[in-house]
């Protein structure tokens, strides 16, 4: 890719288009053929958009800690991997976000508060404060290479604490409620639609998430590209008036 | 563009190897030192609630200090009078009255978990905070499903515990 292309391809182009029908179609099964909960009533809706968000965000955070992996390991290291890294965290903090703001919601209409400092509710948090300081790293002073190094430490020590919020549930008496989908005794607690419904969330939000993570990653490397031929003019520059003296 | 001058001793990778594992392994080390104390020894000081059989008897639980107690609100129980709400709280066949000053929100009623917090004053929990703890069950809302659910809830309070 040259750096005057754009971020898009014919193959990104076609995910976009599945990802808005997979949309629609979430909207339809969320807010229409879904039944209400026998107590939550309508609120139930919210669970199609938040546990596909906190699953996506999962799996963003996964693939930041992959891609950092094999950027330290490998011996010829490719900033391709640290950008992907990059821009799949910059994703997970987003969808993090989303998890929070509607499970929040979500607690108001059904426990009766807005929040509570829970084993489940205090380590999102903490997971999510962790990564915009991934971000935050990301954007210290240095080269290419000392951002992936110094992302790249970090992102392997962050991914530990994905476990310790799924399980926290698990590990100690959470306001929050157990796993209905990835409950470890494979018991899956939801009626018809509503456990389709939610499978087609996490189709929908994992398919977005990959459309997001190729555009973003290209974009990195645009901005890549443009760091670096700055940095080109300006040596040019530098020697040209040291010619000149 | 990295522009760091680069040497290349052979001689040394070998110590630099081990330079370079020494504070992965102490992370780790560190992090499952954490991990440990977190999951082992911080239980009661992490853990969201005391169920009400514990009330005065576990760890964190006593009953002089604040609370977070945890039960299935008693069919037939809740009581509103001034303004108030009053019902009883059971778990593990053990139970404790609650008062609360006013009405509950969320999803609250009968025959669902609750947790209250508060104080325990003569045996009777004074409320000043309700939060309903949802199950991990969803069932969908249809006149069968209705039925049977309330042929369930109706039996809540024996079965519970």
């Amino acid at each position: 890719m040259t750096p005057n292309s754009g971020t898009g391809t014919s193959a990104t182009r076609r995910l976009g288009v599945l990802v808005i029908v997979l949309a629609i179609a979430l909207a339809l099964f969320g807010l229409r053929f879904s039944a209400e909960d026998v107590v939550q009533g309508s609120t139930v809706r919210i669970m199609y958009v938040h546990v596909p968000s906190i699953w996506t965000a999962y799996i963003a955070f996964i693939l930041t800690a992959i891609c950092s992996g094999v950027y330290l390991s490998r011996r010829q290291r490719s900033l391709a991997w640290d950008r992907v890294a990059g821009a799949s965290a910059e994703i997970g903090v987003l969808f993090v976000a989303v998890s929070l703001v509607t499970g929040s919601l979500w607690g108001r209409l059904t426990w009766g508060t807005y929040w509570v400092w829970d084993a489940r509710l205090t380590s999102t948090a903490f997971l999510f404060i962790t990564y915009v300081g991934y971000l935050a790293v990301r954007r210290l002073d240095g080269t290419h290479r000392q951002r992936a190094r110094r992302s790249s430490v970090m992102a392997l020590l962050a991914i530990l604490e994905i476990p310790l919020v799924h399980f926290s549930v698990n590990l100690w008496r959470s306001l929050h409620q157990d796993a209905s989908v990835a409950d470890p005794n494979a018991k899956v607690k939801l009626d018809g639609l509503m456990l389709f419904s939610l499978f087609l969330g996490l189709v929908t939000f994992t398919l977005l998430f990959v459309w997001l993570v190729l555009h973003r990653q290209r974009t990195m490397l645009l901005e890549d590209s443009f760091a670096d031929r700055g940095l080109d003019v300006a040596i040019a520059e530098r020697r040209n008036e040291a010619g000149a003296q | 563009m990295d522009l760091t001058p680069r040497t290349n001793d052979e001689s040394s990778a070998p110590s630099k190897k081990k330079r370079r594992w020494m504070p992965i392994v102490i992370v780790v080390a560190a992090m499952s030192a954490g991990g440990v104390v977190v999951t082992k020894f911080l239980t009661s000081a992490i853990d969201y609630y005391c169920n009400v059989d514990e009330v005065g008897s576990r760890s964190g639980c006593e009953g002089e200090r604040r609370l977070r107690v945890q039960g299935i609100v008693e069919e037939g129980s809740v009581k509103q009078q001034d303004g108030g709400t009053s019902f009883v709280m059971v778990f593990n066949l053990e139970k404790i009255k609650v008062v609360y000053a006013g009405d509950p929100g969320g999803v609250f009623q009968e025959c669902i978990p609750v947790v209250a917090h508060g104080r325990v004053v003569d045996g009777t929990l004074e409320s000043d905070r309700i939060e309903v703890k949802h199950s991990n069950s969803y069932v969908e809302k249809n006149k069968t499903r209705l039925d049977t659910a309330n042929k369930e809830a109706a039996a809540c309070s024996v079965s519970e515990g």
